[in-house]
């Protein structure tokens, strides 16, 4: 659908920002592209066409997504890795009530600590964006993982 | 090929040979002598495919494999290649179907995996066709035989293996039996590739050594630690195994000065935002809170807490798996047990706050044993020689249970091997 400017270049702000963010390892200021009533899930593709509520990443409210974060920080051990999200432009679906739902693609390129590169993953945002103010935030973030066939590991949130 | 005399220097497998995780003529001796020998390997679950016609394509080792129900309600396996020119069969990773056929010839194959169609087999005009004596009788399908136990689903290539109740012996009945004791409802699934041998990661889930010390989540909210009540059993030929642990049967404070003083936890505890992940609610007689159960020599069934799993593997080549976790509840969870189910999901599988160190440590261990394959690893915790249950997860002895049984299939005993 068509939107007007403002909104448009609000959701591209977030959806650029929030990459950024995880492709810097800057993961608190990940976290804030969240609003305290949010949730998150990576979800196979597989799962998500059959209706299968598991995922690989569940995270029902923020204080879930906190602790996901805290977690890889503090506890995990993973292969070290940068990332790299190359992403497609966003297809608005609909806005009402100050919040947009918003499809877009992804890609992910993760490099090892020695320099090797490889396509990690593919897929699709279906997000569902506040957009009343100038700072829009996800409200909610399902990320369809179209290579659900993990290679390694999935630590780093996508 | 590998020198497979010089596999064991010591007979209660204490040391095992890096060229076992990485030498091609093994593998394909696996293939041969355990995924087509004597064993039952786990297919996948009867909910998978509630209806007549529906099928699942899996895997017995390298050989694709599919399932499916026919019209009376049997569960039928074969192999997934036509038996015309070998084109893969089944297309589609599941679905629903009336027979099957290949879309290379459209030779047809009923859901019993009998060949009952074969395109223009009489000529055309009088002309061309296959011989007169063609007999689609002997052209079915490669059939596994198949056996059905509390809705999971067995299939084996060979017609001596041992009954499944026999096979699967005391304990396993026992432990999976009470997993799997009500009707299974699927959650959904989980897939990883992880580039090493298939075999690290049966050793792996036998090792209780580990899983607090390489899984700081596991020692931080005590779901598994070496403090407590715990333990590794094996079958009495050692081909499966069982680690469990209760939670709770140690002090946390305790517990966490044994982890600092061995120098395994070096800094602050962290905590949780939200505590439901941590939260168990007994649901088994047992009262065991964590239970990794390997079936050999494909399947693993996990409870970790209120989290249940079926995970399959299939080896790829001598440095390649895929576990394809299934994750379930039961028919009769309501809605807030399905979402501690999926809440708890979040511990296992390639994202698994307690799992994916897995992928990690079984990758560095493939990519540095590579360059010195007549080096050994070390295999002594919980003590050398007879293989036996310890009700300790300061332990490797199952892992030596599970090399002395793959060695008897694949015909690698050193002379005078504990058994
Ligand atoms: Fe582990």
């Amino acid at each position: 659908m068509t939107v007007d400017l403002e909104t448009k270049s609000r959701v591209d702000c977030l959806l650029t920002d929030s990459a950024m963010f995880i492709d810097r390892d800057e993961l608190s200021a990940w976290l804030d592209c969240f609003e305290d009533d949010s949730r998150y899930v990576v979800i196979p593709r597989e799962n998500r066409a059959r209706d299968y509520p598991v995922a690989l990443i569940h995270c029902d409210n923020k204080a879930r997504l906190h602790d996901r974060v805290t977690c890889l920080r503090h506890a995990n051990k993973f292969n070290p890795h940068f990332d790299r999200h190359i992403l497609s432009t966003a297809r608005i679906l609909s806005l009402e009530d100050g919040v947009a739902a918003v499809e877009s693609n992804f890609m992910i390129v993760q490099t090892t600590k020695t320099g090797e590169s490889k396509l990690f993953c593919a897929g699709c945002y279906e997000d569902r964006i506040n957009v009343t103010s100038p700072r829009a935030r996800f409200r909610e973030r399902i990320v369809v993982l179209d290579t659900f066939s993990i290679p390694t590991l999935l630590a780093t949130p996508i | 090929m590998a020198d497979l005399d010089a596999a064991w220097p010591r007979n209660d497998y204490s040391r095992v040979r890096y060229d076992l995780f990485h030498d091609s003529d093994v593998f394909e001796r696996e293939q041969d002598r355990i995924f087509r020998g004597p064993v039952w390997s786990v297919l996948g679950l009867e909910t998978e495919i509630p209806n007549p016609g529906d099928f699942r394509v899996t895997a017995v080792g390298t050989t694709p494999v599919v399932f499916n129900r026919d019209q009376s309600g049997a569960v039928h396996a074969f192999v997934n290649r036509c038996a015309h020119r070998g084109a893969e069969l089944v297309r589609e990773p599941y679905g629903n179907c009336k027979d099957h056929t290949c879309i290379y010839h459209a030779w047809c194959y009923t859901l019993q995996g009998d060949l009952i169609g074969v395109p223009f087999q009489r000529g055309a005009n009088g002309r061309g066709g296959m011989p007169p004596d063609f007999d689609l009788r002997e052209h079915g399908l490669q059939k596994l035989r198949v056996a059905v136990w509390k809705g999971v689903v067995f299939g084996t290539f060979t017609e001596a293996t041992e009954p499944l109740p026999t096979y699967l012996g005391p304990l396993m009945i026992e432990h999976i039996g009470e997993l799997v004791d009500r009707p299974v409802k699927i959650l959904g699934y989980q897939r990883q590739r992880v580039f090493a041998n298939w075999k690290l990661y049966l050793e792996n889930v036998r090792d209780g050594y580990h899983a607090s010390l390489l899984h700081e989540f596991n020692r931080t909210f005590g779901l598994s630690r070496l403090t407590q009540i715990s333990g590794g059993h094996m079958d009495d030929r050692h081909r499966h195994s069982l680690l469990f642990q209760y939670a709770g049967s140690d002090d946390d404070q305790a517990a966490r000065q044994a982890y600092a003083r061995d120098r395994v936890q070096r800094g602050e505890y962290m905590t949780l935002k939200d505590t439901a992940i941590v939260r168990y609610v007994k649901e088994h007689p047992h009262g065991i809170t964590t239970r990794i159960i390997s079936v050999f020599p494909n399947a693993v069934f996990h409870q970790i807490y209120n989290c249940l799993g079926l995970r399959t593997i299939r080896p790829i080549d001598p440095g390649q798996f895929e576990i394809v976790f299934i994750l379930f509840g039961y028919e009769d969870d309501d809605e807030a047990m399905t979402g501690h189910r999926v809440n708890q999901a979040n511990m296992v599988g390639p994202s698994g706050l307690i799992s994916m160190e897995d992928g990690e440590a079984l990758e560095l261990v493939q990519r540095a044993t590579a360059p010195d394959r007549d080096a050994y690893g070390m295999y002594e915790m919980g003590g050398t020689g007879t293989i036996r249950n310890l009700d300790t997860r300061v332990n490797e002895v199952p892992i030596r249970g599970f090399w002395s049984y793959y060695s008897e299939l694949m015909g690698i005993e050193p002379a005078g091997a504990v058994r």
